[in-house]
Formats: C-alpha cells, structure tokens, sequence
C-alpha cells in the first residue's frame, strides 16, 4: 500500500458527516459480518463436524453443541483411512514440484535476464508463448507425453515425476524471476565479476541472495497450486499409494464413516490455511500481483 | 501447474501475472565474455528440457493429434478432419456448449460484482483492514476439493442439510441443490464463487490503492457526493483491471471442471457436462478406448477461442504497464 | 558456443532427469517372478489381513513367485485410463461386458494356453464361458463368479415402516407400497436407484428385463422405445414425483448407494445378488439391517433376471513367466475355492477367522450342483445372515437368467443414465421424446461398436 494513500474515496471531512460516517460502519459491519460468516462460517463448521459423531451431523448439522464431543475420529482418519500416508503424499507433491519449479524459474530466468545469451530473445518469446495457451489444450498430448516420454524410455505413470517435471514448465515462474533479476543492480554485478565472480558464483552467491522476496512470491504460489492440483495428479498417479489428500479424498467417501471423512477434511485444509496465517502479508501481496496492473 | 487450471478462478488469484514492465534490455549481455558459453547452457538446460518435453511438444503433439486416431493400441492414423466432424455430430457437444456458457455466465453474475462492492467498502475500512482481507481471501486457501466435498455435504437434499435448515430457519426450502436441473448450476457456481471471489477482492484492493487521491479531492471541489466520487472516479480508474479480471475469469470459467466433476458427474441428465468434462469422457472414460483424437480436435477448438481472449488480456496489461 | 558441448549438457541435464525416473520403479532383480495381484478399494483392516494371509500362503506354495498388492476396483469412469494408461495391476477384474471387446482389441493377454490346462476349463457353464472367450473359444479371461440381480431392502426400516421384515415384495407393486409406507414412517428413502456412472442404465436395464423387455433385438438394433421400457420409467416418475417415496439423491453410482444403503438411509435397491460381501467389508454394514430378496418378474414369458458375472484378466504387459503366474494366482484365490475341497475350507475359514463374510449367495460359473456341493464344504463357516437371504436363495434357481447386453453395453449404459436422471430430476420429463433420443443414440453406438 502506498503512503500516498492515508486517504481514499472519502474525504476527511466526510468521514466528519454523521451521516456518511454512521453509513460507512453500518457498511463495515455488515461487511465484516458478512465475511466472517462465509469466510470462516464454512471452516469453522467443518472444524466442528470433524470431532462430531456421524448421527449428530447428519440430524442436526446446525446445533451449536452437539450430544457429544469425539476426538477420536481425528485419530481414526489419521491411522485406519492412513491420511498419514495421502498427506505425506501431498507434501512430498508439493516439495518436488517446488523444487523442480524454482529450479527451471531460477536458472532460466537468471540465464535469460542476466547472462542474456544471443538466442536468449527467441527462447524468451517461446516461453511466453505458453503463457497463451490454456491448460486444457495440455490434458491429452501431456499425459501421452507422460506414458511414453521421449528420452526416459519408460512410462512416467504412477512415479512422483509425472507430477513434478511438468510443474516446472511454468512460464509466470520464468517471467517474474527474469524481471526480477533484470532489475537488480548492474553494479554489484559488475563489482563481484571484477572480484573474479564466474557466472556460477555470481548467481549462487550474488543473485540468489539478493531474490529472497520473489523466491518467497514463487515458492508460495507453487506450494498452493500444488496443494491444490487435482485432474493432473488423478490422472497420473492411478496407485492409490501414491496420490495426494486431493485425490484420494472423493475415493475415500465412498467407503469411510462420515465423521471420520469430515476429520480428513479438516486434516487437510489444516497446512495451507496454517501456512495462509503465517505468511498472510506474502499472499496477499502475491494475490494482487494476480490481475494488477497497476500500484 | 501444468495441466489444466481446475479452479474456475478466473480470478485465480493465485496466478501470478507479470506486472513489471520488463526495461527495454541494455545492449549486451553484462558477462559478454559468456554470451552463448558453456555455463549459460548449463542454465539454460532445465529450462529447455523441461518446456522442451512438457509443454512445446505436448502443444505441436495435440496440433498433430487432432487429425489423427490413435488409442494406444494401434498405430495413429491420419483421419483429416475426421475428429472435427465427429466432435460436431455429437449431440452433447451443443449440451457441453450451454452448459459451459451459463456456468461462465452465472459465474460472472454471481462473481463479478460482489468483490468489487466488498473491495470498494474495504479500501474505506481504517482499523483491522487486515483482518478484513484474510477473512476474504480464506477460502481462496481451502484445497478445492475439499471445499467441493465439505459444500457437497451443505447442499444435501434432506431437510437435514446444512443449507435446508439454516434456510428452514426462515421457512424456506427444502432444496434438492444438486438433484433438481435448474437449480445445480447455480449451486455449482456459488460453490466456485465461494472459493474464488477472495482472490478478486484482493485484486481489486491493490487496484483501489493505486487510485490517485488528488482526483477525489479534485471532485470534492467540484461538489461531489460519495456516489458521484464512486461513479465518475473509481469505477472509471479500475476500468483497466476490471476488463481484466473479466478477461481472467472467462479463462478460467470456460475450463471448469472440478465442480461439475465431484459434485455431479455431469448429471443430473446432463445438465452440468461442460466442455473440459466432455473432453475428459472423450479420453479417459471411453470404454470403445480411449478417443485422444476427438479429445484433442475439441481441446484444441476451445483452445483458439480461449487462446484469443489471452491474448487480448496480454495487450490490455501491456497497454496499461506501458502507460 | 561449440555445438557439441552444448548438446552434452543438454544431454546431460536429460539423462539426469531420465535417470531418476526409471529409478523410481526398479523393481529388487531376485529371480523371483513378481506379480501384481487386485485387492478391492476400501477394505476394513480385517478384511486387509485376511487378503495378506491369502497371499501368504500362496506365496508359501510358490516360493518362486513374490505377489505384490494394488488397490483396484472396476468403475466404468477409470477403467479405461488405466489400461491406457499400462497401469493395471498384473491380474485384475472387468464385467462380462467387457470382456469380448477387450479380447477383440487385444487388450488383456492371451491365456489361451494356460486355461486350456485348468482341471475345470470344460465344467464351465458354457453362457459363462462366453464372456471370457475369443472367436475360437479360447479361454482369455477367467470368469470367476456370476451373479443375478437380486433386491436388497432394510430389514429395520421394514420393521420402522410396519412392514412385514420376512415378507418381502414380490411385485413391483408391492415395492411401490413398501417404499411409500417407509418414507412415509421413516423419512428415509424407500427405493432408490443408481443413475451414474453407466449403472442408472445397468439397473434401467434389470427392470426393464424383469418386466420382459430387451434393450437390444441381438441383431445389431437398439429397441430402446418399449411398453416394458414405459413402464419402468412410468414407475419410477410416479414413485418420485406421486409417492415422493425415493428420498432425495438422485445421482448414485454402485459405491454411493451401497454406502447409504448400509447407513441406513435407503428401504430397496437393486444391485447384485452377491453384494452382501462388499456391503459388509467396504461399508461398515450391519448384518442385522439386512435382507435380500428375488427381483420381481412380470408375467411375461421374457421376463428374466438380469445376471451377469466378473472375469479375471490379465495385463497384455505382463511377461510369460508373469502370466504363467497370474493365471496361478487367479486359480489360487478366485477358483479353487469353487472347485477343491481344501482350498474352499481353507479360504472359509481364514475369512471367517478375521470375520470376514462367508457364504454369500451368488450364482454358479458351473452348474448348480457343483455350486451346491461347494456350498456345503464350508457349510461350517458360513458366517452370513443367509436366514435373511433365503428369499433370494431358495428362488433365484428358478428365475430365468438373462445375459447383459453383448453389445456397445456400457455406452447404452452411459445413455440409459440421462433418461433415468432426467425422469428423477426433472417432474414434467417428456418421456417420449427422451426415448427417441436415446434410441438414436443407442443405435449409434452399437453401429460404432460393430
């Protein structure tokens, strides 16, 4: 937020109109009150069903206090649904995929930006021209390219691979690290290679160090997205050994009691509305990057 | 990531879109000595193998693909246009087509103007903004599908459902959401809207920040109410962005598929088969063997047409970031 | 830049990468034949160790042999994925109806010659045998057990409703009424049907031929369009929209109803006979709850039971050694159950060790007195409420048995499945025009099929 701004659509001396000050509260009330309910109203419903037994949800999904209190579902998701396992699926998803992400963002968008090689231009337009292309039109070649990869050999089917490599071929990565580090100071660069710097300690020593915020900004959105992925890694990751919270979870309704199903939800909202609290400022600032334009 | 972007968060908030306007490149490269050498490759390899094998070949793949019939099994076989003509005679494709329309549709009625009221009064707010921005921008966080499975539940069609005795309360319903055709659409949608109208908001606040004070004030010389300042100055600032998040959120609504996926199936008779689900039936549900050749000739179609409205957003973002 | 060092990094970068995914799925080199055998979705942990225990034994048996487990269930909405995908396990299970499609494409593997050798190739019922059979009558696919659709109901919310537990309908009037007295009382459905998934069309179908219809002439044309079909769709909008008596989900698949049917929140549905065994170890079912009956037939002489049965099948990637074991494995534990007295007392008595159902009705692959005598093998372990099942039990022999569709079914299915979901969701569905559309669409896809 700029400092510009200690004033918006309201003037000082409205806020001094009863009128406009009384409306404007009535408005932030309710607002408030509004986003409270359905932000948190959801959550908190599902926080409380999670430790509800199946009955009291089922007839009386609205009572504050329900009959009785039962923990144990928590465990029960925890061992005999194994979202243990399903969970450390998703993180060990998640790693990778972060991995994989930061690393072609990184080395590519420092290559592009800063080692600038002559082809640099053509390769930088044949990623941006990913950019265009909608996800929809991947489905089907990507996941043929996933059953018989060139180079591999064998099928990527079923192997974390399939999830991660893919996840690298992310142009907005690219993008924001190659003006990230196109904006960084020349000088400092130009001190470090007179110190004898080569271009892989300039980038380890130098660049990365100085690319902790937009380091911060890719590493979120790649934790959330995959978090999130579903289609992808269903259709890739048919054993059920090896698939995320995201995609094991409609499977698992069909066969586990209710309460301990709500107890899973619950369980796997938990990382990422943990990490949301954590680094709010992170993902807010990196959900108005979203459409901004401007400010 | 890399496939499809289920969420039909046009508004995803959680993509990143460039904003910076990279500075026109300083001639030469500033380790000029290493223009094209051995360690620019080196930086350039992951890069270009992982765009090289998972997104440029997959895009000239689906190109050939789609006029070729292949299921694994047999050799692929030129067709022409052979999946076009298959796709076209099929009855659901003109189902897939409306359904896929209204959902964008509703999803604008519902998703379009409601973040931009929330966002407007927000950006007055003086204490605990912050609070107010987390309380929106949580469900954005929720894992889709849990949030699909958790509303699966809030719309169940006894009087027991969540959402039938919270409006029981008030002597309405109850309703068979997901079971009756003309009303699951807009349950699936408020879901969507549910999960993705934070991320607007918050698109809209950073937007709202950038307004320029003096024009207000400007405004205020001239006489004018809080509804005069609303209507001649910050609608008109955010035209930009908010063309923009209408270009964003066709995008992602037209590709939606996990709502109608884990609620319906498609059903109830067909009343929720978008195009991604049809796409998806084509390749992977076919019990004939997988048809990737139809599924291509129809990804690719809805490709083009989605493909032009990314462009058009390119050139608004540029426009703007340029001026 | 030298062209040659830029392709060995490039080549290096890729190996990297090639090199870690083919390393994910070595699988340990012991000269030992390694197999990949199915083990249902969902399984409560008893019925978990129970599986562990067979395979154990088999192993015992065959020290050459180390079997792996994977979690599999056929469902007409993945299968096709996985097999395109490479990722079935070594054997695995299908319908009947997929049976003849698969072997024309040369999608499982050719057992021809290992099935010649089973001792009981030549018992099996010959309509059964079909199902697993090539044009030259070679056996690809081993069925391993044949059911008839059966109604299954609720014995409680009989009881909750009034009705008469031990007394079950035996015409579909009588299961009209029983359903508007049990949601009448209990506010629970009284009928339910699955609609999705393909099975809205596999139960339309059940009725359909209960009241002495077909879908199909067997000649290559779809007779969607029949008084038989009217009239299972003229009951099923009367029983949603007159009697209000069908509860309020309309969209289940074979793993939903079964769920709330063993939560009891549905009075009947039809499913297979032999569903008990998936009712109790995947959903939790009470056995106390439960009660199984004959369907219905109208009195017509084409009135039949719906039957159809599941085969064994093996990957076509699966090595000679490895089909050698899978056919093995599929004689181990799916057949000799059915057919050697030890094996079948042995398989009893480890299910019923960790209270696992035994003695499920289903119908038999051969004939009915080898079934009869199998049954009486393991007469001992017989843990199931078959009290509650004798209705079905005592009558399904005597109901005429009919075959699923041999033709483009599942796709029928698929189109089946709008016509039922409309006429449960939408009260003013016109039924003529849904027949016509799903007429021609019918005979679409059997004229693709072909």
């Amino acid at each position: 937020m700029s400092a510009r701004s200690d004033r918006g659509l309201l003037a000082p001396t409205d806020w001094k109109r009863p009128s406009v000050k009384w409306s404007a509260r009535i408005a932030h009330g309710a607002l408030l009150a509004g986003l409270a309910v359905a932000g948190l109203g959801p959550m908190l419903w599902l926080a409380k069903a999670a430790v509800t037994p199946t009955q009291d949800t089922l007839r009386r999904p609205m009572a504050l206090w329900p009959n009785g209190f039962d923990f144990a579902n928590l465990a029960e998701a925890w061992t005999r649904v194994e979202i243990d396992k399903y969970f450390f699926n998703t993180i060990a998803l998640a790693a990778g995929s972060w991995a994989v992400q930061l690393l072609v963002a990184a080395t590519g968008g420092y290559a592009l930006a800063v080692l600038r090689p002559r082809i640099g231009k053509v390769i930088s337009g044949a990623v941006l021209a990913t950019l265009f292309v909608p996800g929809v039109v991947l489905l089907v070649p990507l996941y043929l390219t996933i059953l018989d990869p060139p180079l591999v050999g064998a099928s990527m089917l079923n192997t974390f691979w399939a999830v991660w490599l893919p996840a690298g071929a992310n142009a907005f990565n690219v993008l924001l690290m190659q003006r990230f580090f196109a904006n960084l100071p020349r000088e400092v660069f130009e001190a470090a290679r007179v110190d004898g710097a080569g271009p892989y300690r300039l980038f380890w020593s130098i660049v990365l160090p100085m690319s902790r915020p937009i380091i911060g900004v890719v590493s979120v959105f790649a934790v959330i997205a995959s978090w999130k992925d579903f289609l992808w890694p269903m259709l890739v990751l048919p054993d059920p050994d090896l698939q995320p919270l995201s995609v094991r979870l409609p499977v698992l309704q069909r066969f586990v009691e209710l309460d301990v199903f709500l107890a899973a939800l619950a369980i796997s909202s938990l990382i990422p509305i943990a990490l949301f609290l954590v680094f709010q400022r992170l993902f807010l600032n990196g959900a108005s990057l979203g459409g901004a334009v401007k400010g | 990531m890399t496939s499809v972007d289920t969420r039909p968060a046009g508004v995803a908030g959680d993509r990143a879109r460039p904003r910076t306007a990279a500075r026109p490149g300083r001639p030469g490269g500033l380790l000029s000595r290493a223009r094209g050498g051995l360690p620019t490759l080196v930086f350039l390899a992951p890069m270009l193998v992982v765009f090289g094998v998972f997104s440029w070949l997959p895009i000239g793949r689906a190109v050939v693909m789609s006029f070729q019939r292949t299921n694994l099994v047999a050799d692929p076989v030129f067709v022409g246009v052979a999946n076009f003509q298959q796709v076209f005679a099929d009855p659901l494709l003109w189902t897939a087509v409306q359904n896929t329309a209204y959902f964008a549709a509703l999803a604008l009625v519902f998703g379009y103007p409601i973040p931009l009221v929330a966002a407007v009064l927000m950006s007055e707010v003086r204490k605990m903004r912050g609070l107010f921005s987390a309380l929106a921008y949580l469900p954005v966080v929720v894992p889709p599908v849990v949030a699909v499975l958790l509303w699966k539940l809030f719309y169940d069609a006894g009087e027991d459902g969540v959402f039938n005795t919270i409006l029981g309360w008030v002597g309405l319903g109850p309703f068979a959401w997901l079971q009756e055709s003309d009303i699951v659409m807009p349950a699936l949608v408020l879901e969507a809207t549910w999960a993705a109208a934070g991320g607007t908001v918050i698109i809209y606040l950073a937007a709202l920040t950038g307004v320029d004070p003096s024009l207000y004030e400007a405004a205020e010389i001239d006489g004018g109410g809080v509804w005069r300042k609303v209507w001649h100055i910050t609608l008109p600032q955010l035209r930009g962005i908010l063309l923009v998040t209408f270009i964003l959120q066709i995008i992602g609504t037209v590709q939606v598929f996990l709502e109608p996926f884990l609620f319906t199936d498609g059903g109830p008779a067909n009343r929720t088969l978008t195009l991604l689900l049809l796409i998806y039936r084509y390749a992977f549900t076919n019990s004939l063997g997988g048809d990737y050749g139809a599924a291509a000739a129809l990804s690719l179609m809805l490709a083009v047409v989605l493909t032009a409205f990314s462009v058009l957003y390119f050139r608004l973002t540029r426009s703007w970031s340029n001026a | 830049m030298t062209t040659s060092r830029a392709a060995a990094s490039v080549a290096a970068a890729a190996l990297a990468v090639a090199g870690l995914a083919a390393c994910s799925d070595d699988e340990p080199d012991d000269g030992r034949t390694h197999l990949t055998v199915t083990i249902d979705a969902g399984l409560e942990q008893a019925a978990i160790d129970a599986f562990d225990k067979r395979v154990e034994q088999f192993e015992d048996a065959n020290p050459d042999i180390d079997v792996e487990t994977q979690e599999y269930t056929w469902t007409a909405g993945t299968f096709t994925a996985q097999l395109a995908g490479g990722t079935l396990p070594d054997v695995f299970v299908v319908p009947f109806t997929d049976g003849r499609g698969l072997i024309e494409r040369g999608q499982i593997a050719d057992i021809g010659d290992l099935t010649a050798d089973l001792p009981y190739r030549d018992d099996y019922n010959p309509n059964v045998a079909a199902a697993g059979e090539d044009a030259e009558g070679d056996l690809w696919a081993i069925p391993i057990s044949a059911y008839g659709q059966g109604l299954h109901y609720n014995r409680s919310l009989f009881e909750a409703a009034g009705l008469d537990p031990d007394a079950p309908p035996a015409t579909w009037e009588e299961v009209r009424a029983a359903a508007d007295a049990i949601a009448e009382e209990t506010g629970e459905a009284g009928y339910a049907v699955m609609t999705n998934d393909n099975t809205g069309g596999w139960i339309l179908t059940t009725v359909v031929n209960a009241l002495g219809g077909r879908t199909d002439d067997g000649d290559g044309n779809a007779t969607i369009d029949t008084p038989a079909m009217r009239q299972a769709l003229g009951d099923l909008r009367a029983m949603r929209w007159e009697d209000e008596s069908m509860g309020d989900n309309f969209l289940y698949d074979w793993g939903t109803i079964n769920q709330d049917f063993a939560s009891g929140r549905i009075g009947m549905y039809v499913s297979g006979g032999g569903n008990y065994g998936n009712l109790f170890t995947q959903n939790a079912l009470d056995p106390d709850d439960y009660g199984l009956t004959i369907l219905p037939l109208a009195d017509d002489p084409n009135a039949g039971v719906l039957g159809g049965g599941t085969l064994a099948a093996v990957s076509p990637n699966a090595e000679p050694d490895e089909q050698a074991a899978a056919v093995k494995w599929i004689d181990f534990y799916y057949m000799e159950k059915l057919t050697v007295q030890e094996a079948a007392v042995a398989d009893a008595e480890v299910k019923a060790e960790s209270g696992q159902p035994v003695g499920a009705p289903e119908l038999p692959v051969f004939d009915k007195a080898a079934y009869d005598e199998a049954q009486t093998w393991i007469a001992e372990y017989v843990n199931v409420p078959v009290d509650q099942m004798s209705h079905y039990t005592d009558h399904v022999f005597d109901q005429p048995l009919l075959n699923e569709p041999a033709v483009a079914t599942q796709e029928v299915y698929g189109i089946l499945d709008t016509v039922v979901q409309t006429v449960l969701t939408e009260e003013d569905a016109d039924i003529d025009a849904l027949l016509d559309t799903a007429q021609a669409e019918a005979q679409a896809a059997i004229d693709a099929a072909v």
